[in-house]
């Protein structure tokens, strides 16, 4: 037992220590000298002065947008570029292209402008009409992943939201290294070979986000120590050949997938001549993971990184445990118990046009009742995204989850068909209210199937509400 | 000779008809990098050789190798064993996919345009084209205006049919479709293809498709597409009259690609095997296009022989 402490010990000290640099507070990141005064220099070397935060600001740049919403400055934003489309309200801000016709902008009248240095060099005459005519322009990029509470900082520095970016960020350091100190302990690590464009199978550079989403998640990176393809690149040379001659290392294979790389899938992966050997082929343990979870600077980064745990240590990372009590369950719940029951990638949409695109099913991010910074969200969209979980347009015509409803057992019935293959046999146990079940079919089904016990007068009683225990086990029979 | 310049006119009937047509809907950007340039720039100065001669096979084409080999690929080889006087060449229709290959596996697939050019450059003074297509909608138009620019480089051209053309196609391919699925035949199992569907007229295929097979006591079939009608409510309503507890879900195209992968069995909202699983159906998904039946490849074979025999 005192061995078990101090091994804990041990781990958490070394964990402290690896992360410590990361979690440190900014220096040099600028100042708010009082109410009335902002300063600091950009990422281009410009140095921006401010009277006040800003109150009308256009985005250039998904990450800034998502950022910015973070901080509670979402209102600030008055348009954004078309690829700013997280959270789902950034998607209907009004849009500008740096392509375009500067006067757009200039006709909106923005205190300032965010952009990257990347978007500044592509369109210098753009941005000093902007300067012209008097806007602030602003380019921020966190070059490496230990400038992040910086680049944050600056952020909350223009908008005035210093208090919540401390918070945010020693949150965002706490999930991190939660997850790190998880999967320290963990014996068997499992090694990951990430793919970072299908193109040439290249990988990520050493020190770039996924790279360090790796080493936080507690895994391998087969490909440790890649240089980058150019200075300041992200991403590094693989190949083919290499990763195939090491197949029987890589535990499991994450393509990354969004506008760097289309992304290989489960079956374009598994069709590549050889790849059949590779032991997470073989092993069913390819993933796609969306670049904007791994390689944007933003606070979702913490789910990228939970993902990749996930992959690698799925009972770990989706132990249910806590579900197992007898209190009622609510739908939030029951999202939350079914997403890690069935180890399911979290769903996020890998195209910038998904808001232009209509749709009869659920739309991303746009329920009513569910905000994207509650802890559920990523749960509650991809049990949507599936099918497995149902829910409901109002008479407003606006969508509702209804999270804090509590699962019925006819609900439950539902989601067990849908996940799993449940074949009805040919004798029926005869169930007495099988007439008020709406999904007769289903219930009948899992009845005979042993998935749902009757009560001793024969009825399924489909309305009576559950506790998360009696959702846990009928998830079971699922992987049954 | 009479039925060639029959054939030749029809084909520039139909392109001039549709250069005029303003349903020439396309889902892809016209490519400017072609190799044929301008627009009808093709003017060569001299035929080539009459009797050299080749079969373009063109198909829309798909990134999944290996069901590219068993489908398209296996309907080439099909029509490379039959003809053996002609040489066989690929054409793809969607830039996109020959983009993705060329990037991705460096394989080079030549557009309609960029085969056409090659083959007039190699002397060959024969042509026939047969196209993969299901029916003749946006994908078969546009595959004939690809091809009208070129109508005077070739000393013969003609284009073959696609898959469902004459009333016989539409019974041999009923005819194939429940031999290819007898083993999921049961009075309790509806057997459910997804085609794709299109706004345009040819959408009616699906629906002479589906009265053909009850026409020959198919009566547990059902065909459905994924962009049109008849659709997945139709669908889903026709099996609820049939009283099934099961249904086999295949798709009714070339390849099983995304559509098939996606929107027929994928694991989300809305797909076709989630819908009919929420309405408490068994579904048991059949990843398998068809292109690779082989009924299937043999009636391509057919259609490239009825313009290969209309040659002379």
């Amino acid at each position: 037992m005192k061995r078990k402490i101090l091994v804990l010990l041990l781990a958490a000290i070394m964990t402290l220590s690896i992360f410590s640099a990361c979690g440190a507070k900014p220096e040099g990141s600028g100042t708010a000298q009082n109410d009335a005064e902002i300063s600091f220099v950009d990422d281009d070397g410009n140095q921006i002065s401010l009277d006040a935060p800003a109150e009308r600001i256009i985005s250039f740049y998904s990450a800034h947008t998502e950022n910015l919403y973070s901080l509670g400055a979402g209102d600030k934003l008055i348009g954004g570029h078309t690829t700013c489309v997280y959270p789902a309200e950034a998607a209907e801000k009004a849009i500008y292209d740096y392509k375009g016709d500067p006067e757009y902008v200039i006709a909106a009248q923005p205190d300032v402008v965010v952009i990257r240095p990347h978007i500044a060099r592509s369109t210098p005459e753009y941005f000093e009409t902007l300067k012209n005519a008097g806007i602030i322009v602003v380019s921020l990029y966190p070059e490496s992943f230990d400038d992040f509470p910086q680049y944050i900082e600056k952020l909350a520095l223009l908008t005035g939201t210093q208090e919540r970016a401390d918070e945010l960020l020693e949150k965002f350091y706490e999930d991190l290294n939660a997850i790190h100190e998880l999967t320290s302990l963990v014996d068997d690590k499992q090694t990951v070979f990430f793919e970072a464009t299908e193109q040439n199978i290249r990988t990520v550079a050493e020190g770039s986000m996924p790279d360090r989403a790796i080493e936080y998640a507690g895994g391998i990176n087969l490909a440790e120590g890649a240089k980058p393809m150019t200075e300041g690149s992200s991403i590094a040379e693989f190949g083919e050949e290499r990763v195939l001659a090491r197949g029987d290392e890589i535990d499991v294979y994450v393509s990354q997938r969004g506008a760097m790389n289309s992304g290989g899938n489960l079956i374009s992966i598994g069709e590549r001549p050889g790849f059949d050997t590779v032991k997470a082929v073989e092993d069913g343990r390819v993933f796609l993971i969306n670049e904007k979870l791994i390689s944007s600077p933003t606070f979702r980064y913490y789910k990228g990184v939970n993902e990749l745990a996930r992959y690698m240590y799925p009972e770990l990372l989706d132990d249910t445990s806590v579900f197992d009590i007898d209190e009622p369950a609510t739908r939030r719940q029951f999202a939350s118990m079914v997403v890690r029951t069935l180890h399911i990638p979290v769903y996020v949409p890998s195209s910038s046009k998904y808001y232009r695109e209509e749709r009869d099913t659920h739309t991303y991010g746009m329920f009513e009742d569910v905000h994207w910074q509650e802890e559920d969200f990523d749960y509650i969209e991809t049990a949507v995204y599936t099918g497995y979980l149902s829910w409901r347009k109002g008479e407003d015509g606006l969508e509702y989850f209804d999270p804090d409803t509590i699962v019925t057992r006819e609900e439950l019935a539902k989601t067990v068909f849908i996940a799993g293959d449940f074949s009805s046999g040919e004798a029926h146990k005869a169930i007495a209210d099988l007439d008020s079940c709406e999904n007769a079919r289903i219930v009948q089904t899992l009845v005979d199937c042993g998935v749902f016990e009757l009560t001793a007068d024969g009825c399924f009683e489909p309305q009576r509400e559950l506790s998360c225990r009696e959702v846990l086990s009928a998830l079971a029979f699922i992987n049954k | 000779m009479k039925k060639l310049k029959v054939l030749l006119a029809m084909v520039l009937a139909l392109a001039i008809c549709l250069a005029f047509c303003a349903c020439a809907k396309t889902t892809e950007q016209p490519q400017s990098d072609d190799i044929s340039g301008e627009e009808n720039s093709a003017q060569p100065t001299a035929l080539g050789d009459p009797e050299k001669k080749a079969i373009l096979v063109v198909s829309f084409g798909t990134s999944y190798n290996e069901t590219r080999a068993v489908t398209i690929e296996a309907i080439e080889n099909a029509i490379t064993a039959e003809f053996t006087d002609f040489d066989v060449r690929r054409a793809f229709t969607s830039q996109i996919i020959i983009d993705k290959l060329a990037s991705r596996d460096g394989l080079e697939i030549d557009n309609v345009a960029q085969a056409l050019e090659r083959l007039i450059s190699e002397g060959y003074g024969t042509l026939v084209v047969q196209p993969t297509h299901i029916m003749n909608g946006y994908e078969y138009d546009e595959m004939l205006e690809n091809i009208e620019p070129y109508k005077d480089s070739f000393v013969n051209l003609a284009v073959g049919q696609p898959l469902l053309s004459s009333d016989d196609d539409y019974t041999a391919v009923a005819e194939m479709l429940a031999a290819e699925t007898a083993e999921y035949d049961a009075d309790n199992s509806a057997v459910v293809f997804m085609g794709h569907g299109t706004e345009h007229a040819a959408n009616s295929s699906y629906a002479q498709l589906q009265q053909k097979l009850l026409d020959l006591g198919y009566d547990n079939y059902v065909i459905g597409t994924v962009e049109a009608a008849p659709s997945l409510e139709d669908v889903m309503e026709k099996c609820e009259e049939l009283g099934v507890s099961k249904v086999v879900l295949l798709p009714f195209m070339i390849v099983a690609g995304d559509h098939a992968n996606n929107d027929m069995a994928g694991d989300e909202e809305g797909s076709w095997k989630t819908e009919f699983k929420a309405a408490g159906y068994e579904v048991e998904c059949v990843l398998r296009g068809v292109g690779e039946y082989e009924a299937a490849q043999k009636l391509f074979v057919e259609h490239t022989r009825e313009v290969v025999e209309s040659l002379g």
